[in-house]
């Protein structure tokens, strides 16, 4: 995989809610967060991300409110809510069977030729 | 506006609903992170701010594809997408002037022309239920005659006979003189049966009306005058009921006042009294057809039941009564008949109207078209980046749109002045009066801009949004092969539009010619400078013989005075359309039929022929001093009747059984005495002096030196020192009658030859934009045969041939429609076949020789590029 690729459309909300599981995080800290967790491969674009986010929280999934930053700057923090843990369960598992038939089809069209 | 702000502005717009700062101190918070992060790596503080900025100004660019992802914004995208299609109007003026020019005139024709559709054709009978009146006729297929007057016999036994009309009554016209304290004034008049109004459903504007039942003897003082009558003759006097009108000897009260709605249906009535059957000579004769007949249906019977019903009728009343053998019935519905010489012009001018606009609207997918191969790239580009077809396509309706109401708005103004020339131009009494643009015109024009915008904006937008936009985009925008297929169908369009122009300018070419043909017909006699008018002679104070006294007494009078020529009277005006025709008996005619024909009569007194500068042919003029009747003959009528004789001392008698009849002293050469396209009839011309029960309404023909207003008051104080009493009416100049009589053709030419310049003038603008587009995709190859040789001319040969071929193509598929198209309009040709080649290779020619025209511009164009710039292209 391309080391800047964009993170793959409708994968972001899986992203975003497995970044907040932990902690309440601010929006910068998100795309860090992923970035790292994805050894620097997924690279979330703000433009995709702050919609995202704002997206999500319009659907109950996550909570935003104002607090401040690890350097004292003033941020807006993201918490998951008790919908949006359930949504991230549903959508890890939806998304591990997902990925194994991809793992699958991939393995039987390498061992063709 | 920074890079920056923009994508601020973005994001914002994009997240909506929290406040602005919180978005901004959100997304501020952001850029600081990411340039502590930078600063960490080792980059100063000033650069590390300037590339988190640089990378954040990214972002705008994935807008468009999150737009789509947040969704439910479609007010808000509807307004985005009209303020961009406004920017777009200011950046191609001249696009959106043709566009709007285009629209407007189409839009705008149509308008206009529904306008008047909807006051005559489309406009109900002001009377309850008015769409269940009708008119019956009597009918003799065998005469073509489909409306004759019906006899009051017949009209009672239909009444009492027929199971289809819940009421019918019958109409005469009659004419009444009312003596005021000045001049004596003619007055126009109905008499009805006593269930008229009953049966139209009126209601009095002032007192009362007449009521089923009433009788002419009951009724013999009382009269009702019209609401038009009431306000001018009366000053509306608001205690105008039991007012005395004094009618010719006697007095009548006025009882009631019609409402104005009565005005309009029946124009140019004064007064209405009880029809007095007794009046009628003849009256229990079936053939004596006399009266008008209007009937309302009964609820749920349809024209066509009652016309079954009735002509039953009419069968069984035929086999009873021998004089009406061959005579049945019709049954028209009223709406239909007052709109009966209207209908068939004004619905060729809305089709004429409607291929205008459809030629308009080929004219704006040709230049949207155009639009949008320029603006191919930006499109893909849109695409590619994340934006929908249908929000792509929804964009560019919303443009076009734009232009359609830009146009239909820019269409009113051009449907008000429209409508003033039609209405400023048509006859007295053609149109109804206030016909204006109302709202549902409004109405119609809107939809016309609806449908435009669907039928002008969709095909370019699928066209633009056609999923082969990766290769548009590797082509720059000048994708050769998708240019090749826009030109093609463009090509389709415009030979389309030619083709439609060509059906109007082959129908315009026609009625143009036509009334050509009208205006140089030799009438036979001289108009110029003779004033007509009508004068009643009212019996029983005039006879017969006091009748042709006045005339001759009249005659020489007015001839002594200054300004007048010459005076005689007929009694039929000049041109009158019908007129009388009557049996005649050609005494001791070798003629197979024994000498019975019906023939056209006018009864003239000495000095008409001199007057209307009719030449004598053979013989002498009738005159003052004849003891008996003399008659003079048309031309046509002496080599009808008496084919290779003299027919001088011929005798030619008045009804069927007249067998000795009256002698015939002169000839006289043809006239058109029924119409200017009638052709001249076989006249028969009878001297009032001498003869018995002669009409007493004559028409008078002066001629003078002066203009029409000196002649026509002469002639008027000349009457009134002989009899003061008597009415002088429908006083005008004969050029006057036969410009009237043209007025409506004239109308309708007019119309149908701007419908004609306008569809030519947007074929030609058509033309223009295809062959301009075509130069443009084969600017490298015309590079490359200038290269190899060839001369500017034959570059330009090559261009024209290209223009002159469309039009050709269009004119062969415009042959074939009109062919149709002609016989729309065949009723109003005069002297010109529908299939006049002459005509339709001359207007062939006009609209080759306008599309080589249009094809010029850019041909010379293309022959003046500079090879290397064009084979280098760009």
């Amino acid at each position: 995989m391309h080391p800047n690729a964009d993170v793959l459309q409708g994968t972001l909300d899986l992203l975003i809610l497995k970044a907040v599981s932990l902690e309440p995080m601010h929006g910068w800290g998100i795309s860090q967060r992923i970035q790292q967790f994805s050894s620097g491969v997924l690279e979330v674009n703000q433009g995709s991300l702050y919609p995202a986010l704002h997206r999500l929280v319009k659907r109950k999934w996550l909570e935003a409110s104002w607090g401040t930053s690890e350097n004292n700057r003033r941020a807006r923090f993201y918490k998951l809510t008790a919908v949006g843990r359930r949504q991230l369960a549903s959508e890890t598992d939806t998304w591990r069977r997902f990925s194994a038939a991809v793992e699958a089809v991939l393995a039987v069209n390498s061992a063709v030729p | 506006m920074s890079r920056l702000t923009r994508a601020f502005r973005w994001l914002r717009a994009l997240i909506g609903r929290v406040s602005d700062d919180e978005i901004d101190e959100e997304l501020r918070f952001h850029l600081a992170m990411e340039a502590d992060l930078l600063e960490r790596d080792g980059m100063s503080r000033d650069l590390a701010v300037a590339e988190a900025r640089r990378r954040f100004g990214g972002v705008a660019q994935h807008t468009e594809e999150l737009r789509d992802v947040r969704g439910g914004r479609i007010m808000e995208n509807l307004l985005q997408d009209m303020r961009y299609a406004l920017r777009l109007t200011r950046r191609f003026p001249a696009f959106t002037a043709i566009v709007l020019l285009t629209l407007g005139i189409a839009i705008g024709a149509n308008t206009a022309i529904f306008s008047v559709v909807n006051a005559t054709l489309l406009r109900p009978l002001p009377f309850p239920d008015g769409d269940r009146l009708a008119i019956l006729y009597s009918q003799n297929p065998d005469k073509s005659l489909p409306r004759f007057s019906v006899s009051y016999a017949d009209f009672l036994d239909w009444r009492a006979q027929t199971r289809s009309f819940s009421g019918m009554a019958a109409v005469t016209g009659t004419s009444l003189t009312l003596i005021n304290d000045g001049e004596p004034l003619r007055l126009n008049g109905q008499g009805v049966t006593s269930e008229y109004f009953d049966v139209l459903g009126v209601r009095p504007e002032r007192g009362r009306l007449y009521a089923a039942g009433d009788e002419a003897t009951e009724t013999a003082s009382e009269i009702i005058v019209t609401y038009d009558f009431w306000q001018r003759q009366l000053a509306g006097d608001p205690n105008v009921v039991g007012r005395r009108l004094r009618l010719g000897t006697g007095q009548r009260t006025i009882v009631g006042v019609l409402p104005r709605a009565y005005d309009q249906a029946n124009p140019n009535v004064d007064v209405v009294t009880v029809l007095d059957p007794t009046a009628i000579p003849n009256v229990e004769n079936h053939a004596q057809h006399m009266v008008g007949v209007i009937a309302r249906l009964k609820p749920g019977v349809t024209q066509a039941a009652a016309q079954a019903d009735l002509s039953a009728v009419a069968a069984r009343l035929a086999e009873q009564f021998p004089q009406i053998v061959g005579w049945s019935a019709n049954v028209f519905m009223a709406r239909d008949e007052a709109t009966r010489t209207l209908r068939s012009p004004l619905l060729v001018l809305l089709a004429a109207a409607g291929l205008v606009l459809l030629i308009g609207c080929i004219n704006v997918v040709n230049l949207l078209l155009t639009r949008s191969t320029l603006r191919e790239r930006e499109v893909a580009l849109r695409q590619a980046l994340g934006a929908a077809r249908s929000r792509l396509i929804g964009q560019l309706l919303v443009e076009s749109g734009e232009l359609a109401v830009g146009g239909a708005l820019f269409g009113l103004v051009v449907a008000h002045f429209v409508l003033k020339l039609i209405v400023s131009r048509a006859p007295a009494g053609l149109l109804p009066t206030g016909i204006a643009l109302d709202w549902q015109v409004l109405v119609f024009t809107l939809a016309l801009a609806v449908a435009t915008t669907l039928f002008a904006g969709l095909w370019p937008a699928v066209a633009a949004t056609t999923p082969r936009l990766a290769k548009a985009l590797r082509d720059g925008g000048r994708s050769s092969s998708g240019g090749a297929r826009a030109l093609r169908a463009r090509r389709m369009l415009v030979v389309a539009e030619s083709s439609l122009a060509l059906v109007l300018l082959v129908c315009a070419g026609l009625v143009i010619q036509s009334l050509r043909n009208i205006l140089a017909v030799d009438l036979g006699f001289d108009p110029a400078r003779v004033v007509t008018m009508r004068v009643s002679l009212p019996g029983p104070r005039y006879t017969d013989t006091t009748q042709v006294q006045f005339f001759r007494n009249l005659q020489s009078r007015v001839e002594g005075r200054a300004g007048i020529e010459a005076l005689a009277a007929a009694n039929t005006p000049p041109l009158s359309v019908g007129g009388i025709t009557t049996n005649l008996r050609l005494v001791a005619s070798a003629r197979a039929d024994g000498g019975k024909v019906m023939g056209p009569v006018t009864a003239i007194t000495p000095g008409y022929f001199r007057t209307m500068r009719i030449r004598l042919l053979r013989g002498r003029d009738v005159s003052w001093s004849d003891a008996k009747p003399t008659i003079v003959v048309s031309q046509a009528a002496a080599n009808a009747y008496w084919p290779g004789e003299s027919p001088l001392g011929k005798r030619v008698g008045f009804g069927p059984r007249d067998t000795v009849g009256f002698e015939v002293v002169g000839v006289v050469n043809d006239t058109r005495a029924r119409g200017i396209t009638v052709d001249a009839p076989l006249m028969t011309y009878l001297s009032y002096a001498g003869a018995t029960n002669v009409a007493r309404t004559m028409s008078l023909v002066v001629r003078g030196r002066g203009d029409a207003a000196a002649i026509a008051a002469t002639t008027r104080a000349a009457i009134l020192e002989i009899d003061r009493t008597l009415p002088i009416y429908n006083m005008q100049p004969v050029t006057q009658v036969i410009d009237a009589s043209l007025g409506q053709s004239r109308l309708n030419t007019t119309l149908l030859s701007i419908f004609a310049m306008v569809a030519l003038a947007l074929a030609a603008v058509g033309i223009y934009g295809v062959i301009s587009y075509s130069v443009t995709l084969r600017q490298q190859e015309i590079g490359v045969r200038m290269a190899l040789g060839a001369s500017s001319n034959n570059v330009l040969a090559l261009v024209l041939r290209e223009g002159g071929l469309l039009a050709v193509a269009g004119t062969l598929v415009g042959l074939v429609g009109a062919y149709f198209a002609t016989g729309l309009v065949q009723s109003w040709l005069f002297g010109i076949g529908r299939a006049d080649v002459a005509t339709i290779a001359e207007t062939a020619g006009v609209l080759v020789a306008i599309a080589l025209l249009a094809s010029y511009l850019p041909a010379r164009r293309a022959s003046r590029v500079d090879p290397l710039v064009a084979m280098r292209g760009d």
